[in-house]
C-alpha cells in the first residue's frame, strides 16, 4: 500500500469527507494499488455492518409531557404574539387550558408545571390554549374536507357502476369490429370486480379507507371520462422527438453513460390516448418512463449510501440469443413522520384553458388531496398566473387547511397563458419562507407550454437551474390534454432538479400526490449518474432501452458540473440493458454487416487488460450527491452473468421486461425482435407479482386494449 | 403583522422540525454519559428548551453541531453533579440495545452484526464517541471536531483507527470473508 492510502485516508475517503483535491489523489492512487482497494472493499464492508447494526437499534424518545413542553416552549418564546385566528368566548379557551394543565400535572407531576410557568411567564397562558384551538379546529375541518372527498370519489364509483351497463353497449357496439375476445372479458372481469369491491374488502387490498379503487374500477372511470370527442384529437401536443439507442460495440464504445430518470408521465399519457381509442404518437413513447412508473421490490439500502443497486441478468425475452440485464437503484425509504418540513408553492395555471373539467376543478382536488397529507409542519403557498400574475395566497402553515381550501376554491380560470412572471413569484415566494433542511419545492401545474419566446425560454430554463441550485426544486404536474407541452414540461423539470408527473384522475392523484408524497417531495440523492463499463470478452454489443433523452457523454460522469437526475426518497428507478453475449452469431438488429472490415462478431483484436478474464460482464458505476451537496461520491459494483434462463427470471423482471416490450411496440421499434401483443400480455402475467396498488392488473388492461386497437389499425 | 404570526409559527415548525430529527440520537448521545435513558431524556429536553430560547439566527446553519454540544455539555454536568464519575465501560449503548431489544431484534442481527456490536463496546472511549456521532449521527468530521472539542485531524485519525480496528477483527473473526 502505498504511503497516502492509509487506513485512515481510506476512511475518509469512504465517509466522503475528502475535499475534491484529495479524493482525486485517493482516486489515483488506487487505481495504481491493489492491496489498497483490497483494503478498501474490507472497510466498506465492515462499514456495512456497523450501519446495519445502527439500523436495528430500538427506538428511544422523549416523553409526551416532554415533547409537549418543548413545544408550548418553542411557541411561547415568540416575542410577537400570533394574532388570535378567530373570536373565541373566553369560557371555552379557560377550560382548554385547564384541560391541558391538567394533562401535564398527571403525566408530568408538579415539577414540570412549574417549569413551564418559570420559563415562559404570561405569554404561554394565551399561546397554549390558541394553539390547542387552531388545532382542534383543523382536524374538525380536515376529517369534514375528507368526508366531502370520500364522497366525490364513491359517488365517481358509483357512476361507474351505472355506466357499466352503459358500457355494455359500447362494448357490444365494437364487437363488430373487434374480435370478441379482446372485448368480452374486459367487460366481464369490471363487472365481477365492482360485484366484489363492494363486498368483501380483504380481496382488494387497495380499497383501504373505503378512498381507493381497485385500478380496473379507476381504469373505467378513465375510460369514461375520457371519450369526448375533443379528447380524441391530439391538438396542438407536441413531443420531442426520440431517436432510440443503438447496440453499440464495448471494442469502439466501452463505456454507456446516462442520467437516472424518475418520471412517469410518459405512461401515464400513454395509458389516455390507449383510453380514449388512439394508439399514442411514437414520439409520446418514453421507455425509461414507462418502466418506472411500475414500483419493483428492491430490497432496502441497508449502508451509508441513500440507496441500493440490484442487477439481475436473464435471457432476453424478445431475442433467445441476447441477455437481458436490469439495473435497479432503491432509494431509501422514509416514514412519513420522519419526512422533513416542507414548503411548498403552488404555482396554477388559471387560463381560460383550464377551465375543462378534467384540469382545474381536477387540479383543486388533487391538490386537497395533498393538502390533507400535510400537516403544522408544512407550508403552502399559492401563486396563479394567467393574465395576471398574483399571490393567492401568502405561506400558510398546513394545519389551516380553511384557509387554504377556501383559497383553492376560489380560483377561475380565465386569460391567456403567461407562465414568465408567475414562475417567478413563486420562486420568490419559496424562498421568503425557505425552510433549512425542509423541502423547498415549486409544483407548477399546468396544461401546457408557457406562452414565452425562445429568448425567455432559455431565460426561464437558466431562472429554474439557478434556483434548484439554490435548493428550491421544481414539480411539474402536467393537466388535461389537447395542448400538452410535453418536451417543454419535461426538460424545465430535468432542469429544476425536478419530477414531471401526468395527473388524468383524481386515481392518478392519489399516486403521485398520497400513496407517492415523499418520493415525490424529499429528494434524498440529486445529480445521480450512471456508468456501465462493458467487458469486450463477454459482451458483443449491449443496448441502452430508452433514457434516449438521458444519455451522458462518457467524460461527464466524473464531471460534478454536469447535472443529472435525481431521487426521491423510496423511489426507485430501473433501466434494461440488451446485452449481445460475445461470440453470437446471428445478425444483430439494425446493423448492416461492414463491407472494410471484419465483422464486430469476430474476437476483438485490441489488447485487453488482466481483468477482462475474471469472467464479469461488466462493472456498472454510479455517482450521486447529497441532496445539498456540491461535491459526487463514486460506487461501483462488478457484475458476472450466471446464465440464468428467462424462465428462472424473478417476477419483477418479467414485468420490466414486458413493459420494454410494449413500448417497444408501440414505438415499432427496428429492436423489437419477437415481441407481441401476446406476449407482452404473457410476460407481464408471469410477473403481475403482489401487486399491491393494482397498477400491473391496470397494465395488463391497457395492452390489451392497444392490442385490439393495433389489430383494428391494421386492417 | 402578518409577517409576525409567520414568524412564530415558523420558530415552533424549526423547533419541532428539529426535535423529529435529532430526539432519538441525542437522546443516545447523552445516554453515552449520564449511563441510563431517565437522565438521557432529561438532558435532551434541556437541550431543546435552550433551542426554544436560542438565537435562531446564530444557529440555524450549524444546527446539529450546536445541538451535540449543548447536549454534551449539559449531560457531563449532570454526570459531575449526580457523582457518576465513574467511566462506562463496553458501555450503555449495549445496555440500552440490549435492554430495550427483544429476542426478535437481537435475532435479526447476524453473527457478523453481533461481533461489531463487541468491537464497537471495545473501543477506547474517544474513538467511540466520535464514531458514533459520524456513523449514527452523520456529522462531519469537522462537526465533531467542534463538539468533541478537537482537531480535524485528531477526528479523522480517532474515526479510522476504530474503523480499522473493526475491519481488522472482522477479518481476524473470518466475518469479512465472503464480502472481502
Amino acid at each position: 500500500m502505498t504511503k497516502l492510502l492509509t487506513q485512515e485516508k481510506l476512511t475518509a475517503y469512504l465517509l466522503d469527507e475528502l475535499d475534491d483535491l484529495q479524493r482525486r489523489a485517493v482516486e489515483d492512487a488506487l487505481e495504481e494499488d491493489a492491496e489498497a482497494r483490497q483494503t478498501l472493499a474490507e472497510l466498506e464492508a465492515a462499514s456495512q455492518l456497523v450501519m446495519d447494526v445502527f439500523g436495528t437499534q430500538p427506538e428511544v424518545s422523549l416523553t409526551e409531557t416532554q415533547r409537549r413542553e418543548i413545544h408550548e416552549s418553542a411557541r411561547g418564546t415568540s416575542r410577537e404574539a400570533p394574532p388570535a385566528p378567530s373570536p373565541r368566548p373566553q369560557g371555552t379557551n379557560r377550560g382548554t387550558w385547564a384541560a391541558v394543565a391538567a394533562f401535564v400535572l398527571v403525566l408530568g407531576g408538579g415539577v414540570l408545571l412549574v417549569n413551564i410557568f418559570g420559563t415562559s411567564g404570561g405569554d404561554l397562558l394565551d399561546a397554549g390554549p390558541r394553539a390547542e384551538e387552531v388545532r382542534v379546529a383543523d382536524a374538525t375541518f380536515r376529517e369534514e374536507a375528507r368526508e366531502k372527498i370520500d364522497r366525490q370519489l364513491k359517488e365517481q364509483q358509483d357512476r361507474i357502476r351505472t355506466d357499466t351497463e352503459s358500457l355494455d353497449g359500447v362494448v357490444d357496439g365494437f364487437e363488430g369490429v373487434t374480435p370478441a375476445e379482446d372485448a368480452m372479458p374486459e367487460t366481464d372481469e369490471a363487472e365481477d370486480l365492482i360485484a366484489s369491491h363492494t363486498g368483501t374488502d380483504e380481496l382488494h387490498p387497495t380499497s383501504y379507507n373505503g378512498r381507493r379503487s381497485s385500478a380496473r374500477e379507476r381504469a373505467l372511470e378513465r375510460r369514461r371520462g375520457k371519450s369526448t370527442p375533443q379528447d380524441r384529437s391530439p391538438g396542438t401536443e407536441s413531443y420531442s422527438r426520440i431517436a432510440e439507442n443503438t447496440f453499440r460495440y464495448p471494442t469502439t464504445d466501452p463505456l454507456s453513460t446516462f442520467s437516472i430518470d424518475v418520471d412517469t408521465a410518459s405512461y401515464a399519457n400513454i395509458r389516455r390516448f390507449v383510453r380514449s381509442d388512439q394508439l399514442p404518437p411514437r414520439n409520446a413513447v418514453r421507455i425509461e418512463e414507462m418502466v418506472n412508473y411500475f414500483s419493483y421490490d428492491y430490497p432496502q439500502p441497508r449502508g451509508y449510501d441513500p440507496f441500493a443497486t440490484h442487477v439481475e441478468i436473464a435471457g432476453c425475452p424478445w431475442n433467445s440469443d441476447h441477455r437481458l440485464a436490469r439495473i435497479g437503484i432503491q432509494g431509501r425509504d422514509m416514514a412519513p413522520s420522519r419526512r422533513p418540513p416542507t414548503n411548498l408553492v403552488f404555482l396554477l395555471d388559471v387560463s381560460g384553458s383550464m377551465s375543462a373539467d378534467n384540469k382545474l376543478p381536477l387540479l383543486k382536488q388533487a391538490m386537497k388531496l395533498l393538502l390533507l397529507e400535510l400537516d403544522e409542519r408544512d407550508r403552502v403557498s399559492i401563486v396563479v398566473y394567467a393574465s395576471d400574475t398574483g399571490l393567492v395566497l401568502p405561506p400558510t402553515p398546513c394545519n389551516e387547511s380553511a384557509t387554504i381550501f377556501a383559497a383553492l376554491d376560489g380560483l377561475e380560470a380565465k386569460g391567456r397563458t403567461n407562465g414568465g412572471s408567475g414562475i417567478r413569484q413563486a420562486y420568490d415566494t419559496a424562498a421568503e419562507a425557505f425552510i433549512e433542511g425542509g423541502v423547498n419545492r415549486v409544483i407548477l401545474a399546468t396544461d401546457g407550454d408557457f406562452n414565452v419566446g425562445i429568448t425567455d425560454r432559455r431565460a426561464l430554463t437558466h431562472l429554474i437551474k439557478q434556483k434548484a441550485d439554490g435548493d428550491i426544486f421544481l414539480t411539474i404536474l402536467g393537466f388535461g390534454i389537447g395542448n400538452l407541452k410535453d418536451a417543454t414540461m419535461e426538460q424545465l423539470a430535468d432542469e429544476g432538479n425536478g419530477n414531471y408527473a401526468y395527473i388524468d384522475t383524481l386515481n392518478e392523484a392519489q399516486k403521485v400526490l398520497v400513496d407517492e408524497l415523499t418520493a415525490t417531495l424529499v429528494t434524498i440523492a440529486k445529480d445521480v449518474k450512471i456508468q456501465v463499463e462493458f467487458n469486450p470478452a463477454q459482451v458483443q454489443a449491449y443496448r441502452l432501452i430508452g433514457y434516449e433523452n438521458r444519455i451522458l457523454a462518457a467524460r461527464d460522469f466524473n464531471d460534478d458540473s454536469k447535472d443529472a437526475g435525481e431521487i426521491g426518497a423510496g423511489h426507485s428507478v430501473t433501466a434494461l440493458y440488451e446485452i449481445v453475449p460475445a461470440g453470437t452469431t446471428g445478425p444483430i438488429p439494425g446493423v448492416d454487416p461492414l463491407k472494410y472490415q471484419q465483422s464486430p462478431d469476430a474476437p476483438p483484436s485490441l489488447e485487453l487488460s488482466p481483468a477482462s478474464w475474471n469472467g464479469e460482464l461488466m462493472t456498472v458505476k454510479l455517482r450521486y450527491k447529497q441532496p445539498t451537496g456540491t461535491t459526487s461520491r463514486r460506487l461501483s459494483f462488478p457484475v458476472t452473468d450466471d446464465g440464468d434462463s428467462y424462465a428462472c427470471a424473478s417476477a419483477d423482471f418479467k414485468f420490466a421486461a414486458s413493459v420494454a416490450a410494449f413500448g417497444m411496440l408501440l414505438r415499432d421499434s427496428p429492436y423489437k425482435g419477437t415481441s407481441s401483443y401476446d406476449g407482452v400480455l404473457e410476460l407481464a402475467e408471469e410477473g403481475i407479482g403482489g401487486d399491491r396498488f393494482g397498477y400491473r392488473e391496470e397494465f395488463i388492461e391497457v395492452v390489451e386494449k392497444a392490442r385490439s386497437l393495433s389489430s383494428r389499425s391494421r386492417r | 403583522m402578518v409577517a409576525s404570526s409567520d414568524h412564530a409559527t415558523s420558530r415552533a415548525d424549526w423547533v419541532q422540525a428539529a426535535l423529529e430529527r435529532y430526539e432519538q440520537p441525542l437522546i443516545r448521545y447523552a445516554a453515552r454519559f449520564t449511563g441510563d435513558l431517565e437522565r438521557a431524556r432529561e438532558v435532551v429536553q434541556d437541550t431543546f428548551m435552550k433551542l426554544c430560547a436560542a438565537d435562531r439566527g446564530k444557529v440555524e446553519a450549524r444546527l446539529a453541531p450546536w445541538l451535540y454540544t449543548v447536549c454534551r455539555n449539559r449531560a457531563l454536568d449532570v454526570r459531575d453533579k449526580e457523582g457518576r464519575m465513574k467511566p462506562l465501560p463496553a458501555y450503555s449503548q449495549d445496555a440500552i440495545a440490549s435492554k430495550g431489544a427483544g429476542p426478535r431484534e437481537m435475532a435479526s442481527l447476524g453473527e457478523a452484526q453481533q461481533a461489531v456490536t463487541k468491537i464497537l463496546a471495545a473501543l477506547p472511549e474517544d474513538q467511540q464517541e466520535a464514531f458514533y456521532l459520524k456513523y449514527r449521527d452523520q456529522l462531519t468530521y469537522r462537526e465533531i471536531g467542534g463538539v468533541m472539542g478537537k482537531s480535524l485531524g485528531t477526528v479523522s485519525q480517532l474515526i479510522g483507527a476504530a474503523l480499522g480496528t473493526v475491519r481488522e477483527q472482522l477479518m481476524a473473526g473470518g466475518h469479512l470473508g465472503q464480502e472481502g
